[in-house]
């Protein structure tokens, strides 16, 4: 019932975004001293029943990767139009990636989960490096990766 | 993450003068260089080339240096400059994607119902 709420309200936001509530949050994530080149990021959501929601960044360019980016790439296809406009380059090893944008207050406490695939030249891929539901209580706390992520966190 | 064994074949199918924006080299197809130029032009910096292919645009040779170090390195196809190169140990002597300046501002709002207000991400590497 919850997230029945939750869809109305984000329906509700993409319908008329501006009566929307949303709120500047910031996602950090760091990686890990791993040895390799950059890697290939994603962020992207899922929604309770676990169906993709939407992506809020990819690192890196070249799109020929993008299916590397395993979960995201299942679930997307790879369709350049869920990602015109949110795509920079790659992300060092050692280094953090912060991204802010205006979120809808209806995407937290509703089974939101944000996901980070992670993939690096010659080396292992690694969907859902780390995935963590989207709450106000998790807010500022840092969860570990599994492989290239060493921590994400999100402040609002 | 491998790179894709088709990328020499569909170069053939490129037309005379595409060059794709993510591509490392930007030489029209037909500035290239053949293959065996790029072998010597390897030979001549010491490196012996176990792989070549094209791939974003440029030669990339896999091999090893002359001390023997295993490397991959991309070569301009027109020049044969060395645009890229690594050693497999992680290291690499020239420009890093990483390190690129971020991305510039984005001028229109992202087609992804997930921003509200119309208002782009900001994004930044430390």
């Amino acid at each position: 019932m919850k997230s029945a709420i939750a869809a109305f309200a984000l329906t509700s936001a993409l319908v008329a975004p501006g009566l929307a509530a949303a709120r500047p949050v910031t996602f950090t994530t760091t990686l890990n001293n791993y040895g390799g080149d950059g890697a290939y990021l994603v962020l992207y959501l899922t929604d309770a029943a676990g169906r993709y929601a939407g992506t809020l960044w990819v690192a890196g360019g070249k799109s020929k990767y993008y299916d590397s980016l395993a979960g995201w790439y299942r679930a997307t296809g790879g369709d350049p139009a869920q990602i015109d406009g949110i795509t920079g380059a790659s992300v060092g090893a050692g280094r953090t990636l912060e991204i802010t944008l205006d979120l809808a207050d209806a995407l937290f406490d509703a089974g939101y989960v944000l996901h980070v695939d992670a993939a690096v030249e010659d080396m292992r891929d690694s969907p859902d490096d780390v995935a963590v539901p989207l709450t106000t209580q998790g807010a500022g706390k840092p969860t570990p990766g599994r492989r290239y992520v060493a921590s994400l966190k999100y402040d609002m | 993450m491998r790179i894709p064994w088709i990328a020499a074949a569909c170069l053939a199918a490129l037309p005379a003068t595409a060059a794709l924006a993510e591509d490392d080299c930007h030489a029209p197809r037909a500035a290239w260089q053949p293959r065996e130029a790029a072998m010597q032009a390897a030979s001549r910096l010491g490196w012996r080339v176990e792989e070549i292919e094209a791939d974003d645009g440029c030669w990339e040779i896999e091999g090893r240096d002359a001390e023997g170090r295993r490397i991959k390195a991309k070569l301009d196809p027109a020049t044969l400059n060395v645009v890229k190169l690594r050693h497999r140990d992680g290291g690499r002597d020239r420009r890093r994607e990483d390190v690129r300046a971020p991305a510039a501002p984005l001028a229109a709002p992202p087609a992804n119902p997930l921003f509200q207000n119309g208002k782009p991400p900001v994004v930044q590497v430390n």
